[in-house]
């Protein structure tokens, strides 16, 4: 934890939260030079509603630049790696000092520390949980969920944060999030075997052996063919860097943030503060998304990718009509030495069918189970049997 | 996109590169176009964009004057600021 709490209430549980949380007891970063030190004015939604249910927060956990990467290598305040040479995610780190962690799932980074770590994570479906108060990346998909060792300490987590937020404008309405509270038994889970090529021996075997408990439960486990979900990857690699650039923006070096000590008039003070504080992966976001809107790319690649977005969502109602939940990995392999930006992008074939569609996702035993809106207990009514 | 175009949008975000990372972000970017082009054998010429995953409602507040922050706690987090106000360098000679 990059900030942790000094003041403990005796015998309250411990909620640590990711550095794209603002808090206004601790600084807020998003793991990025451009934020080093930022105190917030107020907490966010999430943070507001752990401590009125009496929990603690146990402090700060490091990310990656706006949470981009796998698995936090590019935090301004470094990367952590394991003798091996292996990257160590700190959100997992996390669970070693606080019940659960608060993680914002944009680009699948919490999803893979819980896979790599035999964790459970759930990402919500979205818009159940409040986005005010966090450190804004893309908008259209990034939601808050729970990191913790079991899927009923999510479950019990998520029941706190879950909920309609006047100040959240995207979203949904107290008595549809409600819905989402009612779990009904998965019988049936999809797999697409199109997502299997790519793994490791090692995660095969992961995968496996979730098919194995999974049918040790009575769930039964049909293979089917896909050569549509696979686009979600672009799809949503491309929406996000638009969003991405459009929230970045904002950064200036002005109102608040990195402001760099070498200016002679405005423009400099604006490029300046911007290439010091900005990491390279941010940069090629960032202008990987203003190129995508402008106006040579944003029919034939922006608004394709909108279109696509509804084909995917449209491919997985139909997976829906025939199964109660998709199996999908998280990662290729079982850990990560390298870490470029293509490794990044390439690991997010697995995140991103769930990051685009907006579905809920459940992370356990090294795998994922993506369900229908507001199926969210039902997936963790599963994990927590798995 | 030749090298000029890649300076024209690192001026439009108020970024520099350098030769270096613009080498790395050609390639980076002629991957993910790539990437993008493969979507084309997707027909969606009669499908509707999806900008938000679930249907939205637009709801209006109470037109209602707040004062969420006094100006001395929004002036906390400036990097530089002076009388009340952001500094910022001078615009006007």
């Amino acid at each position: 934890m990059i900030y942790t709490a000094k003041n403990e209430t005796a015998g309250a549980k411990k909620i640590a939260l990711d550095d794209l949380i603002l808090t206004k007891d601790y600084p807020t970063a998003a793991g990025s030079k451009m934020l080093d030190g930022y105190m917030s004015l107020f907490d966010a939604e999430v943070v507001t509603r752990v401590k009125e249910a009496g929990y603690d927060v146990a402090g700060k956990v490091n990310v990656g630049e706006f949470s981009l990467d796998l698995l936090g290598e590019t935090s301004f305040y470094g990367e952590n790696r394991n003798a091996d040479g292996n990257l160590v995610s700190a959100l997992a780190e996390s669970l070693k000092q606080a019940d659960a962690c608060l993680c914002v799932d944009s680009n699948g980074t919490p999803r893979r520390a819980a896979a790599l770590n035999g964790l459970c994570f759930i990402k919500p479906t979205y818009a159940t949980v409040s986005r005010y108060g966090l450190v804004a990346t893309v908008c259209s998909g990034e939601t808050v969920g729970v990191l913790a060792e079991t899927a009923d300490k999510c479950r019990e987590i998520l029941s706190v944060i879950a909920g309609h937020d006047d100040k959240d404008g995207t979203g949904l309405p107290q008595e549809r999030i409600d819905s989402a509270k009612a779990a009904t038994e998965i019988k049936k889970v999809a797999v697409p075997v199109s997502f299997l090529s790519g793994l490791s021996e090692e995660m095969k075997t992961v995968v496996a052996n979730a098919i194995a408990d999974l049918k040790a439960q009575g769930v039964e486990v049909v293979e089917i063919e896909d050569d549509i979900l696979r686009f979600a990857q672009p799809a949503w690699n491309t929406l996000s860097a638009a969003e991405l650039c459009n929230n970045i923006n904002r950064f200036d070096g002005v109102k608040y943030g990195y402001r760099s000590p070498n200016y002679k008039n405005i423009e400099d003070l604006y490029t300046n503060s911007r290439t010091e504080a900005f990491g390279i992966l941010t940069k090629m976001q960032l202008l990987l998304g203003s190129e995508v809107l402008s106006t040579e790319n944003y029919m034939p690649v922006y608004d394709k990718a909108l279109r696509m977005r509804r084909v995917i969502c449209e491919r997985f109602a139909e997976i829906f009509g025939n199964s109660d939940a998709v199996l999908l990995p998280v990662c290729s392999q079982t850990a990560y030495k390298q870490t470029d930006t293509d490794t990044a992008y390439n690991e997010s074939l697995y995140t991103a069918p769930a990051s685009v569609s907006g579905l809920p996702a459940v992370v356990c035993k090294g795998i994922q189970l993506v369900g229908n809106y507001l199926s969210d207990a039902s997936l963790l009514a599963l994990a927590a049997k798995l | 996109m030749d090298a000029l175009q890649m300076q024209r949008l690192e001026q439009l975000n108020r970024v520099a590169l350098t030769e270096e990372e613009r080498e790395s972000t050609f390639v980076f970017f002629e991957k993910r176009f790539a990437d993008m082009k493969t979507c084309d054998s997707v027909d969606t010429e009669n499908t509707e964009r999806m900008v938000h995953v679930l249907p939205l409602a637009n709801v209006l507040r109470a037109d209602e004057k707040k004062k969420l922050f006094s100006r001395e706690d929004l002036l906390k987090g400036a990097p530089e600021h002076t009388d009340g106000y952001w500094q910022v360098p001078r615009l006007l000679e």
